[in-house]
């Protein structure tokens, strides 16, 4: 058995004692599993899924459609995209990958207890092999919250909510670091968006590293990958070959932090850089609904 | 001028040489012969070999639909050049070879006999066919293909979300699917992807 695991930060563990016996780990026999296929997009940055002459899908999009809507079987929930071949560099990838999974099944659970939200990620490990971009971590799972506010224009200058409708491709621009040609030391944005505006995303991640630490930001008019007062804690565990990360995270936190509220339905997406990859070779999910103790693609329900 | 009268008023004048029946049937037999030569010409010119005995389709856009589903796919059926590009019915077909001769003078005149030059003529030509396939509602397409004749449930659940939309707005085929048996044109614009 291969185990890690990474505690938080010592302020998270503090506030997390002040919130005191609300710590406890939820029964996740009692949450719902819902499957949410991970899988490699290439260089399809958001210009890329708003511009009709490379994805079919603009269209949709400009209409209000959410990814999902077409990508994704709504009994099976098996996702519809040409990974192998992205992965071969017959499409979207320049950088073609040998030895890397195309895409991982993961199960996704949430939960919360009126202090906090609760999100459990548990996947297979797939076979790996590929070039290892980040040495020190084999691991990482990030997450994005958005409260349906971030826009960006179609091609006939119509605002589309793309939080809604493509989850973290919000922030992910053709233009950003690891992107073909682009600027290295650009990282993940909201064309337009602040903190004062709402246009951003809350953004969370786990590292498997040793002693790495959990990042607790978010993605305005760049990435900031520090400031964020909500996560409380990040943990991963591998047994035989599943791993199990948990994030804990305040409904409320500080600037930063989309305040969770009972009864509303935010914007999740989340990534996994399995494999020891990094920036954009990661393994991403499509946009999906998180409902605080509402019907959502994917439903904190308080216990 | 007497010679000219002469043909006119023979032509004119009732025979006295052959009888009503043997005019009649020649006329018939004749007439097949030349409806039947007529159409058998018209219908060669509506074949593979014959849309590809010119280097200007041969080299290019010919070798661009072997690559796709209409040419080679599962089933074995295969729509030529002419099935998309041609109308079936008699009088658009006539109307659409009549406009089509004009490309004679195009091969006379090297308009696009090089790979270059077709290439800097693609998007033209694209955009003469799409507007050509849009005014008919993509009726060659739709000698095929209907929204009634679909399962949804076979197909991929983007085509399915992708169709719906489709027939709740009244789009035609051609409004999205441009480019699938050629390459798409450099420089269309996102009006033309149907975005």
């Amino acid at each position: 058995m291969n185990k890690t695991s990474i505690a938080a930060s010592v302020l998270g563990l503090a506030l997390a004692g002040i919130a005191g016996g609300a710590m406890a780990a939820p029964d996740w026999s009692k949450a719902q599993a819902r499957k949410v296929t991970v899988f490699h997009p290439g260089a399809s940055g958001l210009e890329w899924i708003m511009k009709g002459t490379e994805h079919g899908g603009a269209r949709g999009l400009s209409r209000g459609e959410t990814c999902i809507g077409c990508h994704e079987d709504e009994k099976t929930q098996k996702i519809d995209i040409d990974t192998d071949k992205i992965l071969k560099g017959v499409k979207l990838e320049p950088k073609p990958l040998a030895n890397h999974a195309g895409s991982i099944p993961v199960s996704v659970q949430a939960a919360n207890d009126g202090t906090n939200l609760y999100l459990r990620f548990s996947w297979k490990e797939p076979k790996g092999g590929a070039e290892k971009m980040d040495k020190d971590n084999p691991v990482k799972l990030a997450v994005m919250l958005e409260d349906s506010k971030v826009m960006v224009k179609d091609s006939k200058g119509k605002d589309v909510k793309i939080g809604v409708a493509a989850g973290c491709w919000g922030t992910c621009h053709t233009d950003a670091r690891t992107m073909p040609g682009a600027d290295d030391k650009k990282t993940k944005y909201v064309k337009g968006g602040t903190l004062a505006n709402g246009q951003y995303y809350d953004l969370m991640q786990w590292k498997s590293g040793k002693g790495a630490k959990p990042v607790d930001g978010h993605v305005a008019d760049k990435r900031v990958m520090e400031g964020g007062k909500a996560l409380v804690s990040a943990e991963g565990k591998k047994d035989g070959d599943t791993w199990t990360v948990t994030l804990t995270r305040k409904l409320t936190g500080g600037e930063g932090d989309i305040a969770l509220v009972s009864g509303k339905t935010y914007n999740m997406g989340f990534a996994i850089h399995n494999d020891h990859s990094a920036g954009r070779f990661h393994l991403v999910s499509f946009g999906y609904s998180l409902g605080i103790d509402a019907k959502a693609d994917i439903t904190a329900a308080k216990q | 001028m007497a010679a000219k009268q002469g043909w006119w008023a023979k032509l004119r004048s009732p025979s006295v040489k052959f009888s009503l029946l043997t005019l009649l049937g020649g006329g018939f037999i004749a007439g097949i012969l030349f409806w039947g030569g007529f159409n058998t010409g018209m219908e060669a010119t509506n074949t593979l070999p014959f849309c590809i005995s010119c280097h200007e389709m041969r080299n290019t856009v010919y070798q661009e639909y072997k690559q796709t589903i209409h040419y080679s796919n599962r089933t074995g059926v295969r729509a030529e050049c002419s099935d998309c590009h041609v109308p079936q019915d008699w009088t658009h077909k006539m109307i659409r070879k009549i406009q089509a001769s004009k490309e004679l003078y195009g091969k006379v005149m090297g308009t696009i006999d090089t790979v270059e030059k077709f290439e800097a003529k693609r998007l033209t030509l694209a955009r003469r066919e799409w507007a050509r396939m849009k005014a008919s509602d993509s009726r060659e397409c739709r000698n095929c293909h209907t929204f009634e004749g679909m399962d949804v449930e076979k197909q991929k659940s983007r085509a399915a979300k992708q169709h719906e939309n489709a027939k709740n707005d009244n789009m035609t085929c051609i409004d999205c699917h441009k480019g699938i048996a050629h390459k798409k044109p450099e420089g269309m614009t996102e009006e033309e992807a149907g975005g």
